[in-house]
């Protein structure tokens, strides 16, 4: 039995990078421990702010609504919870209850909005007209930008001071390096716990971004909180191969996706000096922020031959 | 069963059947990972029903769980 360097239980974890094994008990502390670290050393909310957080159903949103339902509670802060329903058959459906009954659980308002209601079109119907039409695009561009700008949005309506989405170290790094791989210099540059200030962009925050995937699994676990393990149907490409490199990486090499992060939030202020400075416009089509005449969303959307069906997105009653 | 080789019960979830593996005796469940082709940083070791670090050495008749979780989900 190996057990736990700090009390002595039988260990649930082995922390490969930091040499040492913690209990259940231990871990979880540890985990909570973090999060208020990172949430106080990069001033992610204030006291009394109001903040939507984005939940999916899966172990990493879920796990981030209790840290901050917890966390809220202490500083005076207001939680509401945005969960983006794409239209992903036999994946989103099973979610979206997980994350319902979680928000009830806590005590936290809770607002579906999706791509249907959006676009006129779910992921799924996106992804069949994309390859019809040829657009050389796949799932996770479309799903990333439109969900980004559903969120943004749904965020404002609800008027929050922040937006926190539960992007855990994994995320961060894998984004990291496809930008490398992609040297799209504007997109590397705006990773970060929070997002630069932009006019017409909620703040964004990412409480979880210290935090490995794998031990905000155990968290989720281990604390008994219902979630959703299921992979969603569109995973694979350049993405799923980054994730599998750093893992081999993280295996052989422990500390290696720290070091990454690490490396990256050093350079991060002296890329700020390299940033084109450009002006923040409204999109024609949407009013959502962006830098040319179309957003980015509403861009995709035209070359699908779609459009923005529905412009407000919450209306009152929550679920 | 050869001398020194045990029997385990694996169930790796979202795959639906449980199947017999049989491993060297002390065998740590890092090892029946490896064996298996599976990444230890991309799942959670649940030992006869208890979450353990991977450095846990299996018995004869253990039940092991695999939850893959980290999925980029
Ligand atoms: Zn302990
Ligand atoms: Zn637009």
């Amino acid at each position: 039995m190996t057990k736990c360097t700090f009390c002595g239980r039988r260990a649930a974890y082995h922390r490969r990078y930091a040499g040492v094994f913690l209990c259940d008990r231990c871990m979880i502390r540890s985990v909570e421990r973090r999060f208020r670290r990172s949430m106080g050393e990069h001033r992610l909310v204030s006291p009394g702010e109001r903040v939507a957080v984005a939940v999916s159903g899966g172990k990493d949103s879920v796990a981030c609504m209790h840290l901050l339902a917890d966390y809220c509670r202490r500083k005076n802060c207001e939680l509401v919870a945005v969960t983006v329903d794409e239209g992903i058959r036999g994946y989103r459906e099973e979610s979206l209850p997980i994350a319902r009954e979680n928000a009830k659980q806590l005590g936290v308002e809770h607002f579906v909005v999706s791509f249907e209601q959006a676009f006129g079109a779910t992921l799924d119907q996106i992804t069949t007209l994309a390859r019809r039409k040829g657009t050389g695009l796949n799932p996770c561009t479309y799903c990333g930008v439109m969900r980004r700008s559903l969120l943004n949005q749904a965020a404002r309506e609800l008027d929050a001071d922040k937006l926190a989405t539960a992007h855990n170290l994994d995320d961060e790094v894998q984004a990291i390096m496809l930008n490398y791989v992609r040297a799209d210099f504007s997109r590397l540059y705006r990773l970060g716990p929070s997002y630069p200030p932009r006019e017409g962009f909620v703040p964004r925050v990412k409480p979880l971004r210290g935090i490995p995937e794998k031990e905000v699994a155990l968290y989720a676990l281990l604390k008994g909180i219902k979630v959703h393990l299921g992979v969603c149907p569109y995973v694979g490409g350049i993405h799923a191969e980054i994730r599998e490199f750093l893992n081999r990486l993280e295996a052989n090499h422990p500390n290696s996706k720290f070091m990454i992060l690490r490396m990256f939030d050093r350079m991060r202020p002296h890329l700020a000096e390299a940033m084109p400075e450009f002006e923040m416009r409204r999109c024609e089509v949407c009013g959502e922020p962006t830098s040319s005449t179309l957003c980015k969303s509403c861009e995709l959307l035209r070359g699908l031959g779609l459009g923005r069906k529905q412009k407000t997105l919450i209306s009152t009653k929550s679920t | 069963m050869r001398l020194g080789e045990i029997t385990v019960k694996v169930r790796v979830i979202g795959q639906r059947a449980t199947r017999k593996v049989r491993v060297a005796q002390k065998t740590r469940a890092a090892d029946l990972l490896n064996q298996l082709g599976l990444n230890r940083e991309t799942v959670v070791v649940r030992l006869n029903g208890k979450i353990v670090a991977e450095e846990e050495r299996l018995a004869d008749g253990d039940s092991v769980e695999i939850l893959p979780v980290v999925t980029g989900g």
